[in-house]
């Protein structure tokens, strides 16, 4: 009998060696520079938003589950901004100790853009704005030194990490206004209840070393700006619930408000710029605005049923792309031949050829819920 | 899904209020004084309050057309255990908040309503409801309804928002 076993041992031992066994541990990695047609979708998860998603995505790949690259977590709401000289990407975080309860805390989250993973991470105060994500939560000045976080407790204040250095520096008060837009050098600024805006120049150590205040030069009552700016060579362009234009120049240490221009002009219907994300721009400097018809009080947040393209410089239409679906948020990639991104009503991408309209794709079936918010990769 | 019902229900309504300076200091004056029972409102509302009763109500709260959801965005108490001006069990009522003005159909008068959201637990999930009439940017946090007002509470945790009848708005 133990002849027998032992020859059955041999005789498995020979099939078995004939295979050779698949290592074990292997765990994929991506490129520094990820192809211009990639993006983030960011799913927030609004029905248990402790679970949100960065999810990166290449949208030019009919492949439905090879375009899926990975994700990154992003906690309650997270908000986030990709470096263009670094391969980073950095996340506004909140996570409390006990899930839903428990000891709060705020971090700013450094990923890797080639490993997906955590390489560091800056404890804030935990004041960081919980809100619907804009891209103005969390932004990079001083050649993306610094990051800069907008808190709301309700008092608001911005605080200040040196993303190099991976450390806190300071808090700086922003009574009256709101979230922060980059600015040249260390400066900032941040649109304030009374129709102005509020700007901070930073100093080495991260504190505030002047600031100064616009005049108001919108209606906050009548025709409010918009807080979701489409932002190209420093300038970020305002859109007001009306369909005027606001540009303000960005691009030194004081704020150049240019004249309103309207988006609508003698065009019939009531439309209207709406959406969560409605404002993007492409490398060309065409800029991107959801549009619905029948405007009203109160519709400033309806899906948009075309994208009107504008040349920001000329303050003319360029194109309108009639959309397959509605849609509540939009992105441009930054190539020369971008493609326009849009998350639908039923919570997919639709993939559109930004210079034709042309409508190439769905990207549904990804593991999404709600993708609330997307980003042209970098 | 619920997230596309809500959009588009918003997307249909019709809109009878509309904004204006003095709309917005009555709106303003409710939201500093607080919306919660337990905070002192300002003179105005308290003498409305002293002299009126409470609103007649009309419609199904737990509808997002009721009337009082005229500004609100997120998951309505009245469908996780609450009711339109109470939290479900195990939350905590945020004791700041955003405000809206709504009509209310039974008298045709304007109302200053307070969101105030339920914390502590997670999302809800049920009865997403978003309108925003009146809603305005984050840079007027008062009448904001994208913030998470779970703020001032033992968790920022955000779990459903009622709507509280403050007082009267006044005349436009």
């Amino acid at each position: 009998m133990k002849k027998l076993m032992l020859v059955a041992l041999i005789c498995a031992s020979a099939v078995f060696a004939e295979i050779q066994p698949e290592p074990t541990g292997i765990i994929e990695t991506l490129p520094e520079t990820w192809p211009a047609h990639w993006i983030i979708a960011h799913d927030a998860a609004f029905f248990h938003m402790s679970d949100g998603k960065l999810i990166v995505l290449d949208a030019d790949s009919d492949d439905v589950t090879g375009r899926f690259k990975g994700f990154m977590n992003a906690s309650f709401i997270g908000m986030f901004v990709q470096a263009r000289t670094r391969p980073e990407i950095y996340l506004a975080e909140t996570f409390r100790s006990r899930g839903s309860r428990g000891e709060r805390t705020d971090v700013l989250t450094i990923y890797d853009k080639r490993t997906l993973g955590p390489v560091g991470e800056v404890v804030l105060p935990p004041k960081r704005s919980s809100n619907m994500p804009t891209d103005y939560n969390l932004q990079l000045v001083d050649d993306e030194k610094l990051a800069l976080i907008y808190n709301f407790t309700p008092a608001q204040s911005v605080s200040v990490v040196d993303v190099v250095a991976r450390e806190f520096l300071a808090e700086i008060p922003i009574p009256g206004c709101a979230l922060t837009y980059p600015m040249g050098g260390r400066a900032f600024s941040s649109v304030c209840g009374d129709g102005s805006l509020l700007t901070v120049v930073l100093g080495d150590d991260g504190q505030q070393a002047s600031s100064s205040r616009t005049e108001p030069f919108f209606d906050v009552d009548d025709d409010p700006m918009m807080e979701k700016a489409a932002m190209h060579g420093g300038i970020a362009y305002f859109p007001t619930f009306h369909g005027n234009i606001y540009p303000v120049d960005l691009n030194g240490t004081v704020p150049v408000v240019g004249e309103p221009w309207s988006m609508i002009g003698d065009e019939e219907g009531g439309w209207r710029p709406g959406g969560l994300q409605l404002a993007a721009s492409d490398s060309s400097g065409h800029l991107y605005f959801l549009m619905h018809a029948q405007g009203r009080e109160g519709s400033h947040k309806d899906p948009g049923v075309e994208v009107w393209v504008f040349d920001g410089e000329a303050e003319s239409r360029v194109s309108r792309i009639e959309l397959s679906l509605p849609a509540i948020s939009i992105a441009v990639t930054r190539d020369d031949n971008p493609l326009l991104i849009a998350t639908n009503i039923n919570m997919e991408i639709d993939v559109y050829d930004a210079t034709s309209g042309n409508h190439l794709r769905t990207l549904g079936d990804f593991g999404q819920e709600t993708p609330l918010i997307l980003r042209a990769a970098h | 899904m619920k997230w596309l019902d809500g959009m588009t229900e918003s997307g249909t309504r019709e809109i009878a209020s509309k904004t204006s300076r003095r709309g917005f200091l009555g709106r303003l004056a409710a939201v500093l004084a607080g919306g919660a029972a337990t905070i002192p409102l300002l003179p105005v509302a308290r003498s409305q309050e002293s002299s009126n009763p409470p609103p007649g109500e009309q419609g199904d709260p737990t509808s997002c057309e009721y009337w009082r959801y005229c500004a609100i965005d997120g998951f309505l108490c009245g469908c996780c255990g609450g009711s339109m001006n109470s939290c479900p069990p195990g939350t905590e009522m945020s004791p700041i908040t955003w405000i809206g003005t709504c009509e209310n159909p039974v008298d045709q008068k304007k109302y200053i309503i307070s969101y105030n959201d339920c914390c502590g637990k997670s999302s809800c999930g049920n009865c997403l409801c978003q309108r925003n009439e009146g809603d305005r940017p984050l840079y007027r946090p008062q009448v904001s309804n994208d913030i998470n007002w779970c703020l001032g509470t033992s968790s920022n945790s955000y779990h459903c928002s009622t709507a509280i009848v403050v007082g009267t708005a006044l005349d436009e």
